[in-house]
């Protein structure tokens, strides 16, 4: 396994399945709050403790989310033309043949999915942290609870694309999240600026 | 069964307060302890320990009079209540058979979220963060009792009963409006008020706010549609294009 | 009451003054709201605007005090108007009566009646007499025309009450009193009737018993006394005041209003004749010529077998008073005060905060070598000793405190305001170690009876012959268990011989030996029958063999329709709910108001008793004679030794007119009436040594300008023994406060909520200011006066952080009416400051 490349750390590694656990725990709670699904107290054992791992996991997932800017924010800010081509050829997933401009580390709609994920992901937990700690202020928990439920559907449009597109619509993606490395031709494929930059 | 409901006629109320030691007594609310402000009324608001309040309104005027008005105030158990729509556990507020809206403690989980959609005002927490209010005596009603508070009042000034025979009876005493008729769907805790509702302390048009209603009506069923509408977009394009398998990766040399 | 609480709701116009029945009342309010959905009009005169003003029609401020004079200009508007109800007043009242041509009104001896003995502060009442016809019956002038009859003294009486007058000296302004003149004698017609309710802002005055009395000339001018919705109704502040009343609490009657024998009355003859009225008009039917009878029947229910017709029937066992003496609650504290009693039982009572003057009370309370404290929580009074301001170590008082359980606790009867005997059932076991009142007294008799046997004592015999049969004796001859169902029967009465109408023909039994009595109308004054309280003999009684216990009895049938409901519970006397009803129909028996219609003569229908025709129909009657106008009828008001409802009433020590006079303690320099500023004839208590500082009053003194008045409010129950150990009753009513008027306030520079103290010249206490619109200033004469008001309900011991302050009786003085000797407190002078 010698031509493998290290795509991401130890630390990001744990960091990801922080979020993604954190978050499925939260979305599952989330509908089961939104609908009144009874069937998650199989999974929970009650609406109360449901609500404590959801207000749980929901610091879980902030505090995941606030380490994700130190390994994503930055490359996600850096836009360029290469990204605006990437964009005119939808990164590739609409023809086999297009051939989409060199990327970095994470390519243009991982960038943009980043920063959207941030945004919406900031909202929705400080508006959480709004109704659940600022109870009383009715104005404000209104807000807050609009905006937590704003952002939620957001999330839940975005992130079942990103679990696609990291799992069966790219194949051998999925093994970041496990072993955080890739063969250096996958990364040579889809990531060439980076690659380049590591010197391979 | 029909829907039941409250007829509360200030008209009539003397403002001794029996109702509100009643409904502290059936439902064992402790006393708090509270200080005179300079006024009867006490204690000044709701409390997780208290149901239900008489409020006590000083009208001075010149040409009428002196007046003083007494009204009690408590969940009105709205036909479209804001609590029950908002409230993110099943079974923490329900509709009892009689149109009560009820709460059990064990299912609330404390999220105090109810007392936002609440055009009144009126759910409060106990210590440990669970709903207290009014449920319309629930556990009385279902074994066919009156509410405490009905039931103790001297003067009739809180009827329980059929709510269109309640509507019926008000009008027949020259209510052309019984607050709460309509509002809401109907409110289970009717009002027959000669005066305008404000001079009570009372919302002349009681509404869910807005956001409760959006949220309700549009985001909660966007939130199905987002998610399913991204897994069938995966699954459309999974079936069209298939996996970006490696081979089929080119690089622009 | 004479009527009932449900019959308020027959009324077309209720007047409420002296009472706040919403407050203290709440569901007598249930009847008055019917009758205002009705079209009745609820007018309320207050200094205060009460939770019960919050409902009227019509509101009228007062100063606390001046009833007489707002009664008197209502007196002279009804006369001026021609108003009142002309064949009543002719026909079933005094004021066609002439009286002694020497007789003065308050008109002529400025402010005062003829008779008056300044030293004495008494009245010589022989003036105070009718003019005697060669029958010994009153001379009468049914035109009502001869300047001595009593209409027309009752005219010249009130002359004086103008508008302008009454007005200077109430504070009302004048269309108010206008209005409520003008609504409350609207019902001098047949076809309305009014009512009056008052409760203690009548009696708690120097004149209190005259305020009761010039509302009852009004009733009876506007005939309104006997029929449905009408009378003049006392309010009762405890369920079962009118019961305890019924059975002789007060020093000076016992049971079944029967007076106290007094000292001089050596035997029961001399009691029977001093105490029986005597008329010689055969139409009136004079019940007190009974008298004989019920004081023989209760000697013989309390001294059984030993009462005997040689001995008297043990009248010389019966306590008596000395001649002129007065056991009344003043002057028992003003003894103890002066050290003359060694030990006092409080039972069921908290004089240190319920005594007008409370002050003074406590101190009397520590000259006591001994005090038992019966009630259900220790109270202020039980720990006096520990009180604020008392050093425990200075006082020698030994306090016991008995524990006594609650009225659900226990099985017995209550007797409310409508005089409806009532039994109820015990809910639960008395908790802990307390005991019912009557098994207390059954520990205590058999303790004091075993104290004599070994050690012997003075005048044994009433302790020795008195009947205890409660219950099953022990060994010992102690009752183990009071069965409070033989106390009930007692009461009631039995038959001890076979009872036999002799003036039948032929003789007819009417009642069998050993059973219980069926009516009071069988007592005896032979010995034959015993009865513990003749006006309730038929409460528990036999028919055919069979025991009934009436007060059970809760059957909701109401023929009638005015909610007489006469199978509910049982009333005395005799089950009539609406007493003096005789005056509710002409003299033919004909209803005034066929529509209210309490009883009518149905004239053609066999009376069941004698089978012979012409019977009474509704409400049991006052009495079964035929109407009045028959030959053999009956005046009305059969308690009146001549029959007739007594507008001149020469009973009262201050006058048989009501005359307006100040309070002891006024704002006002002098009397606008008269120039006899204060009741003449009370009592007037002076301390005993020249610094002594209990008995001392201020009236028109700058440093005490403003008026109070004291009032209990719904939330707390008497002093607040039982409400304030209750938190949810403290949570409505925390602290005491006092109500002001907002002009005060600026006056005073006070806000809202601020702590103030109010002081009079006994004491001082603190108190939360309500600053209300509900009080304004009064316009009297030319000045302003302030008029302020304490609730009475709170105590120093409970709430224990003392929180709650303490009893506005504190600042109250010791001066009471001249008849009943109840003490002043709803108007007196305090001063109010921050504090
Ligand atoms: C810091 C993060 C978060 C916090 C503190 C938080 C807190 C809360 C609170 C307090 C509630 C109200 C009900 C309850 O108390 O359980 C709530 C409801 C909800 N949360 Fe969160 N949450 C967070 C993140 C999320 C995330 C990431 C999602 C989904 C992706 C989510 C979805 C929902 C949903 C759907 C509801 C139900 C909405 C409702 O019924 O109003 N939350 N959250
Ligand atoms: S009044 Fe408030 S708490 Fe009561 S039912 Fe309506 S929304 Fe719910
Ligand atoms: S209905 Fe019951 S719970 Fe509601 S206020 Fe009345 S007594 Fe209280
Ligand atoms: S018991 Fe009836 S009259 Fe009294 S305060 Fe309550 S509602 Fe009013």
């Amino acid at each position: 396994m010698s031509n493998m490349i290290r795509k991401a750390g130890p630390f990001e590694i744990v960091n990801h399945w922080a979020l993604a656990i954190s978050f499925f725990a939260l979305v599952l709670s989330g509908f089961g709050f939104l609908f009144h699904l009874e069937q998650m107290n199989a999974l929970f054992g009650s609406f109360s403790r449901m609500r404590f791992i959801h207000n749980w996991a929901g610091v879980i997932f902030m505090v995941s989310l606030f380490l994700t800017m130190f390994t994503y924010l930055p490359v996600s800010l850096r836009l360029g033309s290469d990204d605006i081509g990437w964009i005119l050829k939808a990164g590739g997933y609409l023809s086999k043949k297009a051939v989409v401009p060199p990327q970095d580390i994470i390519n243009t709609g991982q960038k943009l999915y980043y920063l959207v994920f941030l945004l919406t992901g900031s909202a929705i937990s400080a508006s959480g942290l709004g109704i659940w700690f600022i109870a009383g202020v009715k104005k404000w928990v209104l807000i807050s609870h609009l905006v937590h439920n704003i952002s939620f559907d957001l999330l839940v449009t975005i992130i079942p694309l990103h679990i696609y597109l990291g799992t069966l619509a790219n194949p051998g993606t999925f093994r970041i999240m496990v072993y955080g490395t890739v063969p250096l031709e996958w990364a040579r494929k889809r990531h060439e600026k980076w690659v380049r930059r590591m010197g391979y | 069964m029909t829907r039941k409901a409250l007829l509360i006629s200030p008209e009539i109320c003397i403002g001794c307060r029996g109702c509100q030691t009643a409904c502290k007594e059936w439902n064992q609310l402790d006393g708090v302890k509270t200080s005179n402000a300079g006024s009867f009324e006490n204690p000044p608001d709701l409390i997780p320990a208290l149901y239900n309040r008489i409020r006590y309104v000083e009208v001075p005027t010149e040409a009428e009079g002196q007046r003083w008005l007494f009204v009690s105030q408590r969940c009105m158990h709205c036909g479209d209540a804001g609590c029950m729509k908002i409230c993110p556990a099943p079974g923490a507020l329900y509709k009892t058979p009689e149109g009560a809206v009820a709460f059990s403690k064990e299912k609330c989980i404390g999220c105090k979220l109810c007392v936002t959609a609440c055009p009144f005002d009126v759910p409060r927490y106990d210590k440990d963060g669970k709903i207290s209010k009014c449920h319309l005596c629930s556990d009385r009603i279902s074994q066919g009792l009156p509410p405490a508070c009905a039931k103790v009042c001297p003067t009739g000034a809180i009827r329980y009963g059929e709510r269109d025979d309640l509507i019926a009876s008000a009008k027949k005493t020259g209510h052309e409006k019984v607050y709460g008729e309509m509002d809401l769907t109907g409110l289970g805790a009717l009002y027959a008020f000669k005066d305008a509702p404000r001079l009570y302390g009372m919302n002349e048009n009681p509404a869910i706010p807005e956001s409760v209603i959006f949220w309700n009506n549009i985001l909660k069923p966007l939130s199905y549609l987002g998610l399913g509408g991204a897994v069938a977009l995966a699954l459309i394009h999974y079936v069209a294009f298939g996996p970006k398998k490696n081979e089929e990766v080119t690089r622009d040399e | 009451m004479t009527n009932n609480w449900i019959d308020i709701k027959n009324s077309d116009v209720i007047l409420v003054m002296g009472a706040n029945p919403a407050e203290n009342h709440p569901v007598s309010m249930k009847w008055i709201l019917k009758a205002k959905e009705r079209g009745a009009k609820l007018v309320v005169v207050d200094p205060r605007f009460t939770r019960t003003a919050a409902k009227a029609d019509i509101y009228a401020a007062m100063r606390s005090g001046t009833d007489i004079a707002f009664l008197g200009g209502m007196i002279k508007y009804i006369i001026d108007h021609h108003l009142f109800f002309k064949e009543y007043v002719v026909d079933y009242t005094n004021a066609a009566f002439l009286v002694n041509p020497e007789f003065q009104c308050a008109d002529e001896l400025n402010g005062l009646f003829s008779g008056y003995d300044a030293k004495t502060r008494k009245y010589d009442k022989k003036t105070w007499a009718f003019q005697m016809d060669e029958k010994g019956l009153p001379k009468k002038d049914p035109s009502l025309k001869d300047p001595h009859c009593v209409f027309q003294l009752l005219k010249r009486q009130y002359s004086r009450y103008t508008r302008d007058k009454v007005s200077q000296i109430t504070g009302t302004p004048k269309n108010k009193l206008l209005e409520v003149y003008k609504i409350f004698a609207s019902t001098g017609r047949k076809d309305r009737a009014g009512t009056e309710l008052y409760a203690m802002g009548w009696t708690q005055h120097t004149i209190g018993t005259q305020n009761i009395k010039a509302m009852s000339i009004i009733q009876l001018l506007l005939g309104n006394i006997g029929i449905a919705g009408g009378g003049i109704n006392a309010l009762r502040g405890e369920s079962n005041v009118q019961g305890s009343t019924d059975h002789g609490l007060l020093f000076n009657s016992l049971p079944g209003y029967l007076p106290v024998a007094n000292a001089s009355w050596v035997d029961l003859k001399t009691y029977i004749d001093k105490n029986t009225p005597k008329t010689k008009d055969p139409k009136s039917v004079n019940w007190w010529s009974n008298r004989g009878k019920y004081i023989t029947s209760y000697l013989k229910a309390l001294y059984g077998n030993s009462a005997t017709k040689e001995n008297d029937f043990g009248y010389s066992w019966l306590p008596k008073l000395d001649e002129g003496m007065n056991c009344s609650w003043l002057m028992l504290f003003d003894q103890m005060f002066n050290g003359q009693f060694e030990g006092f039982f409080a039972w069921g009572q908290n004089p240190a905060c319920s005594g007008s003057n409370a002050g003074k009370v406590r101190k009397a309370l520590s000259k006591l070598k001994w005090m038992v404290n019966v009630n259900l929580f220790d109270n202020e009074t039980g720990s006096f000793w520990r009180g604020p301001g008392e050093n425990p170590s200075d006082i020698q008082t030994e306090v016991f405190l008995l524990p006594a359980c609650s009225s659900i606790e226990k099985e017995g009867s209550i007797t409310n305001s409508s005089r409806l005997a009532q039994w109820r059932y015990k809910a639960i076991d008395p908790v802990g170690e307390s005991m019912p009142d009557a098994e207390i007294m059954n520990e205590l008799y058999f303790r004091v009876k075993s104290l004599y046997r070994r050690k012997g004592g003075m005048f044994r015999d009433p302790i020795f012959n008195l009947t205890w049969d409660y219950g099953e004796k022990d060994t010992k001859g102690k009752v183990k268990k009071v069965d409070i169902h033989n106390v009930a029967k007692e009461i009631n009465g039995y038959y001890l011989e076979d009872v036999i109408d002799n003036k039948a023909n032929p003789p007819k039994l009417l009642g069998k030996k050993g059973e219980l009595c069926a009516t009071f109308v069988h007592l005896q004054d032979n010995g034959a029958t015993s009865c513990g309280n003749w006006i309730f003999s038929q409460s528990y009684t036999q028919k055919d063999g069979k025991i009934i216990n009436m007060m059970a009895r809760r059957k909701k049938t109401d023929a009638t329709g005015l909610g007489l409901f006469p199978e509910w519970a049982w009333c005395w006397p005799v089950n009539r709910r609406i007493i003096y009803n005789r005056a509710s129909v002409d003299p033919l028996g004909r209803p005034w108001d066929p529509q209210r219609a309490v009883i009518k003569w149905n004239a053609v229908k066999l009376d069941p008793n004698t089978k012979k025709p012409g019977v009474w129909e509704g409400d049991v009657p006052d009495g079964p004679a035929p109407p009045m106008a028959d030959e053999k009828g009956k005046y009305p008001f059969i308690m009146r030794a001549d029959g007739m409802g007594a507008i001149f009433g020469p009973g009262l020590a201050e006058g048989p007119f009501p005359e307006h006079y100040e309070a002891l303690e006024c704002p006002l320099p002098a009397n606008l009436m008269s120039g006899q500023r204060i009741n003449p004839t009370m009592k007037i208590f002076h301390g005993k040594t020249k610094d002594s500082v209990e008995d001392v009053f201020a009236s028109c003194d700058i440093r005490f300008p403003y008026v109070a008045t004291t009032y209990r409010i719904s939330e707390h129950w008497q002093t607040g023994v039982l409400t304030r150990h209750q938190s949810w009753q403290l949570e409505m009513a925390p602290q005491q406060f006092v109500e002001i008027s907002e002009e005060l306030a600026r006056t005073k520079g006070l806000k809202n909520g601020d702590k103030v103290s109010v002081t009079s010249i006994r004491g001082k206490i603190w108190a939360v200011a309500i600053v209300t619109s509900r009080l304004r200033p009064f316009k009297i004469a030319n000045s302003v006066v302030h008029q302020i008001g304490l609730p009475w309900c709170f105590g120093w011991q409970f709430p224990a952080d003392g929180s709650g302050g303490d009893s506005s009786n504190l600042l109250t003085p010791t001066i009471g009416d001249a008849n009943t000797m109840i003490p002043e407190t709803k108007a007196f002078m305090v001063n109010i400051e921050k504090a």
